[in-house]
């Protein structure tokens, strides 16, 4: 960040600090047994399990102090200007590229972490993270329609029953996410362009569709579409799958679909930000969280899709036949991640700002 | 004692026969009064009527439970986020409070040069989008390597209340009748005494206002707070904010009732026992 | 006013703690603010320091001179509303016997002392489609309608249709006024509890109505406490980003929008302070006007 200007005023505690992290680079592995019994994680609310935290200090003798983020950019602003001392972070995939870029992760000594071994292979090799040398899977997910099917009539699969409603009972009862990326993907996926395009002509496009559909819009979510679904205050509002999953189980009339043109697939990742001050114990629970027991508990709860092959072998036909956990594999293969887009960053805030100005 | 006793009698007389100033007394102040009311307290009673709701959603009546309350109950980091938020709102009241009423007296006693630029900068915490204030804090805090935690969370709001209080003070103060305190010297009492037994007495209501504003501002702020908590620092915004970004549960608005009610006994607690101490 | 030479002392009793700590963890954390505003976003989303001035002029581009124009008069009617129900309220409470006076005033600030958020939300389950506003509405309804029926007058009231109450700029104005009520009350009250009764006597004496008693010598003399409470409402409903988000629909974007998502998802901290320091600017000019315009050359304070 401003790395230019801090170092510019500060110049000793920048060296102090990068000869901290020299120093720590030489501590043998070994070293970190004598670490205190002391974890910070900083993580999403409920997204955990119930008896997670409680047996694995059980197990362990580690505490854990859990702290709680919204958003990524919520996380990032916290650690960009030095790590407060966490040892886990949760980033998703764009996120987790981007703090490498900027060198603020620590690199995962795998021989600590053998439950890796139950991973799907889909997962092992992600473009944001070749061969999760900095990063390991701990949920993903999609991005997609929640509906009341008592009210919309046939499924609603494709991009189009938002961005050009034809239904006029629908007019007002629609919410999109407050989230550029997002929605701006969405419509560009509806377009037949990238998720990610670097584009202005493309992403201006997209730009106008979602004005052009903004009358049938009755708000920007934040992330709370499900409670405007349940509530009865929108018959269809697009969401994050897991959001969805876990309404539908008190409620039958609810579905969720991913439009066929394809939408976002996500990946959340467990991370040891650098700086952190009890890495040893940061490995010992990113093993603790991929163990097939911990790891169903943990999936049970929050509804989230799981990379951990084992554990999804082991849960039943509720969870790995739900649809709004695990999207069919050819709408998958349209799915895409959200990329950061470097310096086009400014295309899409342009854009989204023009959207909810317009 | 008698004469005590008759004495609000013969006034409450006098007032009903001549004094037309009883605004409170009067039917239509009292309807707006209650319109007042019940604009601010209508979302609060469904509010708390809802956490007896059996139902996971807070939209229609199923029936009453406890159920909720006991979840709250056992949710420990509720806990420990309202014993935080009560520690940094009571500490940084008590600070802020005592430099607002100090600079608002400033302000409102003393000419000296620049002072509307000065002004200008001691407001710029109120005219400063919250948002902008935490990541400067955040900045800042790292900067001097100074680690978050409850004091840089406490800290901060103490520096963005303080305006807060002097304009309260300052807008008591302004009409102050200074012949008191001329009066007060010439009898021969100290710039100390004076102080507090005539320019004091005079401001106490203003003073009460500004605490009330910097505990307001303080116990609810979450932007600035977010920026500036260290591990462990959760506050209740803090942990409500991400309660409520996954679900809105009865068991927020259980923890929240429950909260209600302990400010309102506790105040009443302390307005009682001020209220004997005057007596006496 | 005294003249500070008079009393250094004293006057540097008063003023030096609170300029000490605002110069401390305030005037410096803000200057670090204040030169990311003269930088640019990095790929990754860093603060890159180039001192140029790119983040204003965008500032000043038409559809953000738009955004902070409509978030001015959103504003604007929030905080007068904010007046006309704070006024009778902080009237009610000063002019109230003297043992009541705190406990009127606990009633009016309890409501704030629970979470922003809950109340906000509390605000969505009053208005929305299912909310209690409606289902009370459509109770109300159906009563009438069963009367008229009653009366031998069937079909005339029609099917209830909910009313349309959130996700509307109204909305938004709603929870702006429930949210920065207190910010008009307390300082109201603190200047109008001093009121001296006796200007208020002599004008019913001469033969002033109450209205005319109210507009000719009430106001005027609280004048101090309606600028203090009209300019802090004022300013921090135009700064709020949380109610819009929450209340408002999709064209509800107001200024702290714009610079929660510069500070949030756009990861553009440059141009979101210079946005905050216009919006300072912006209120400092405001403040210079009315400094201007104060006739006596004392400046009320905010």
């Amino acid at each position: 960040m401003s790395d230019n200007f801090f170092k510019f005023m500060t110049r000793r505690r920048f060296l102090g600090a990068s000869a901290g992290v020299a120093a720590l680079q030489f501590i043998p592995y070994e070293a970190w047994s004598a670490e205190e019994k002391q974890l910070n994680v900083y993580n999403w609310d409920t997204y955990i399990g119930e008896t997670t935290l409680p047996n694995f200090t059980k197990q362990t003798g580690i505490k854990v102090q859990y702290d709680l983020f919204g958003d990524n950019e919520e996380m990032f602003a916290k650690l960009k200007a030095g790590n407060p001392g966490y040892d886990i972070i949760v980033p998703t995939d764009y996120m987790v590229e981007d703090m490498l870029t900027l060198d603020m992760l620590e690199t995962l000594d795998h021989s600590k972490l053998p439950n890796m071994s139950h991973l799907d292979k889909a997962f092992l090799n992600p473009a944001y993270d070749p061969g999760l040398k900095h990063s390991l899977p701990y949920m993903w997910g999609t991005m997609g329609y929640g509906y009341r099917k008592s009210k919309v009539k046939g499924t609603p699969d494709s991009w189009s029953h938002i961005l050009e409603n034809k239904d006029p009972s629908l007019s007002k009862r629609m919410s999109l996410l407050s989230d550029q990326r997002a929605v701006l993907g969405g419509a560009l996926k509806y377009l037949g362009y990238s998720m990610n395009s670097h584009s202005a002509t493309e992403i201006g496009k997209a730009r106008d569709l979602v004005i052009s559909a903004k009358k049938d819009i009755l708000t920007f979510a934040e992330d709370n579409g499900q409670d405007l679904l349940v509530s009865g205050e929108v018959d269809l509002c697009l969401e994050w799958s897991g959001d969805i999953a876990a309404v539908m189980a008190d409620d039958s009339d609810l579905n969720y679909v991913v439009p066929k043109e394809g939408s976002n697939v996500w990946v959340d990742n467990l991370c040891i930000p650098k700086g952190a001050p009890h890495p040893g114990n940061a490995h010992t629970f990113i093993n603790f969280l991929h163990d097939v027991e911990v790891h169903m508990e943990i999936a049970n709860t929050i509804y989230f899709a799981t990379p951990n092959a084992s554990a999804k072998a082991k849960m039943s036909a509720d969870y790995t036949e739900n649809p709004a956990v695990f999207a069919p594999a050819d709408v998958l293969s349209r799915c895409e991640a959200i990329l950061s887009v470097g310096d086009d960053a400014r295309l899409y805030d342009e854009a989204w700002t023009a959207v909810q100005a317009a | 004692m008698k004469a005590m006793k008759d004495a609000p009698l013969k006034k409450k007389r006098y007032g009903k026969l001549v004094n037309p100033l009883d605004y409170t007394r009067k039917g239509w102040m009292q309807t707006l009064l209650g319109i007042n009311f019940f604009f601010l307290y209508f979302p609060i009673v469904a509010l708390v009527a809802f956490s007896f709701n059996d139902s996971k959603r807070n939209i229609v009546w199923k029936g009453f439970t406890f159920k909720y309350y006991i979840k709250a109950y056992n949710n420990e980091a509720l806990h420990s986020s309202f014993m935080n938020s009560i520690t940094v709102a009571s500490i940084s009241t008590v600070v802020s409070t005592l430099l607002g009423t100090m600079l608002g007296l400033a302000l409102y006693r003393y000419r000296f040069p620049f002072k509307p630029a000065y002004e200008g900068f001691a407001h710029l915490p109120i005219m400063i989008p919250e948002i902008c204030m935490g990541i400067a804090m955040l900045v800042f805090f790292s900067l001097i390597n100074m680690p978050l935690s409850l004091f840089t969370i406490t800290v901060s709001h103490i520096a963005f209340t303080i305006p807060f209080v002097a304009v309260v003070i300052r807008a008591r103060m302004s009409g102050f009748d200074t012949s008191y305190e001329e009066v007060s010297y010439d009898l021969g009492a100290s710039q100390w005494q004076t102080f507090w037994n005539v320019t004091f007495p005079y401001l106490r209501p203003g003073v009460v206002a500004g605490a009330l504003l910097a505990f307001t501002l303080s116990i609810d702020d979450f932007v600035i707070t977010f920026f500036t908590a260290g591990i462990g620092s959760t506050t209740l915004p803090i942990k409500i904010y991400s309660m409520l970004r996954f679900s809105v549960t009865p068991e927020v608005n259980a923890a929240s009732t429950v909260l209600i009610v302990l400010t309102l006994t506790l105040t009443i607690l302390a307005m009682t026992i001020q209220a004997r101490a005057n007596k006496r | 006013m005294e003249d500070w030479r008079k009393n250094k002392f004293a006057f540097g009793i008063f003023i030096g703690p609170a300029t000490f700590w605002l110069v401390l963890f305030f005037m410096l954390p803000l200057a670090v603010v204040w030169v990311y505003s003269f930088g640019g976003r990095g790929p990754q989303g860093q603060t890159i320091i180039t001192f140029s001035l790119a983040n204003y002029q965008r500032a000043l581009e038409w559809i953000h001179l738009g955004i902070i124009w409509k978030s001015a008069w959103i504003a604007g009617i929030a905080t007068l509303l904010c007046l006309l129900m704070g006024f009778p309220l902080a009237k009610g409470i000063a002019f109230a016997p003297a043992k009541w006076k705190n406990p009127l005033l606990l009633i009016v600030i309890l409501p704030f002392w629970t979470n922003l958020l809950i109340r906000t939300y509390s605000w969505i389950a009053v208005l929305r489609t299912r909310g209690h506003l409606n289902f009370a509405l459509e109770w109300l309804h159906d009563k009438t309608d069963m009367a008229m029926t009653f009366l031998g007058l069937p079909e005339l009231m029609g099917t209830f249709h909910p009313l349309a109450l959130l996700y509307n700029q109204s909305a938004v104005i709603i929870g702006l006024v429930y949210v920065h009520l207190p910010f008009m009350v307390l300082p109201l009250y603190a200047s109008m509890e001093k009121l001296d009764r006796s200007y208020l006597e002599a004008s019913l004496d001469l033969g002033a109505g109450h209205w005319r008693t109210l507009f000719n010598v009430t106001v005027p003399l609280v004048k101090p406490g309606i600028l203090s409470g009209v300019l802090l409402t004022y300013i921090l409903s135009i700064g709020s980003f949380l109610t819009p988000d929450l209340l408002g629909g999709t064209e509800s974007m107001m200024i702290g929008n714009l610079i929660a998502q510069q500070f949030g998802s756009s990861r553009d901290w440059a141009f979101g302070s210079a946005l905050s320091f216009l919006l300072m600017y912006a209120t400092f000019i405001i403040l210079w006007i009315k400094t201007v315009n104060a006739k006596d050359g004392e400046a009320t304070g905010i």
